[in-house]
């Protein structure tokens, strides 16, 4: 049986435009996402690195990669991955 | 109607993006007051030489419009073309990678156009505004040398109510920046009415 990813975590580094309320919003337009959450790690004068954790039923992390880009956004690194139909714990 | 909804959600977040609201705002007052002060000067001077055909006026008047709504739609376009691109690759810079296809590229490719039509279009619509006295005299509603008084007064009108705007984005007393603008006109009418000896009729 096929699984899908249920949650990630990312460490992204975003443009400081769009802010990151807006970024968010957009990233949870996305289908299948639920929720999703941003925290602003460290600020520069152009960019913010920040913390991006998405949930939903199935989240497409080509997707989400295409999506940040076109808000000018790249994923540094991909730092959890949750896949299942519960979540493991630690 | 879905895609025009879509294609204004699109501009507004280049706008966002690209903070040019400040700009725009900077380049339509701005332009605005060129356009009514361009064609406070043709009035006055052809008040003062006595001009009856109001044809002449109105083409004058839109004749100085479309070389300053060109002159702005080309000079803002290519300007800000010019300040985007730079941007762009500033802002690429910091990210250590390209934005191609990114919202901020197709956004600094919108944003020379918009400020191109601002900076076009705000010099004609002022401008227009007081030709419309004597385009209501080519068609015999008025007579001329009305037409003239009631231009200068429209005119003085649109200064006042760019002053009251830009009071407005200031947050400060709005009727001193409208008087401030109005005193501009003023002056450019007090200098044409002692340099030809200016007589209303």
């Amino acid at each position: 049986m096929q699984h899908s990813i249920k949650r990630v975590v990312l460490d992204v580094l975003k443009l400081r435009d769009p802010p990151i309320a807006e970024f968010a919003l957009r990233l949870c337009s996305m289908p299948d996402i639920e929720g999703v959450k941003v925290t602003l790690i460290e600020i520069d004068q152009n960019t913010e690195s920040v913390k991006v954790i998405m949930e939903g039923d199935s989240v497409d992390l080509d997707y989400v990669q295409k999506m940040m880009k076109d808000y000018g956004a790249v994923v540094h690194s991909i730092d959890e991955v949750e896949v299942g139909k519960r979540i493991a714990s630690d | 109607m879905e895609l025009f909804k879509s294609l204004l959600t699109r501009a507004r977040l280049y706008i966002q993006v690209t903070h040019i609201s400040d700009i725009a705002r900077r380049y339509f007052v701005k332009n605005g007051m060129d356009g009514s002060m361009t064609v406070l000067g043709i009035i006055l001077g052809a008040w003062t030489a006595k001009v009856e055909q109001p044809n002449i006026i109105v083409m004058a008047g839109l004749g100085a419009c479309l070389a300053m709504g060109v002159s702005g739609l080309f000079g803002a376009y290519l300007t800000e073309k010019a300040e985007r691109r730079r941007q762009l690759r500033t802002l690429e810079q910091s990210m250590l990678s390209d934005l191609e296809d990114s919202l901020h590229q197709d956004a600094s490719e919108f944003v020379p156009a918009f400020a191109a039509v601002v900076d076009g279009l705000s010099p004609a619509l002022t401008a227009v505004i007081s030709l419309i006295p004597f385009m209501l005299s080519i068609v015999g509603l008025l007579p001329i040398w009305d037409s003239y008084m009631i231009s200068v007064v429209l005119t003085f009108i649109t200064l006042f109510a760019l002053g009251l705007y830009l009071g407005q984005v200031a947050k400060e007393r709005m009727w001193l920046y409208g008087l401030q603008m109005l005193a501009a006109g003023v002056i450019i009418a007090i200098i044409v009415f002692f340099l030809g000896g200016l007589e209303p009729v």
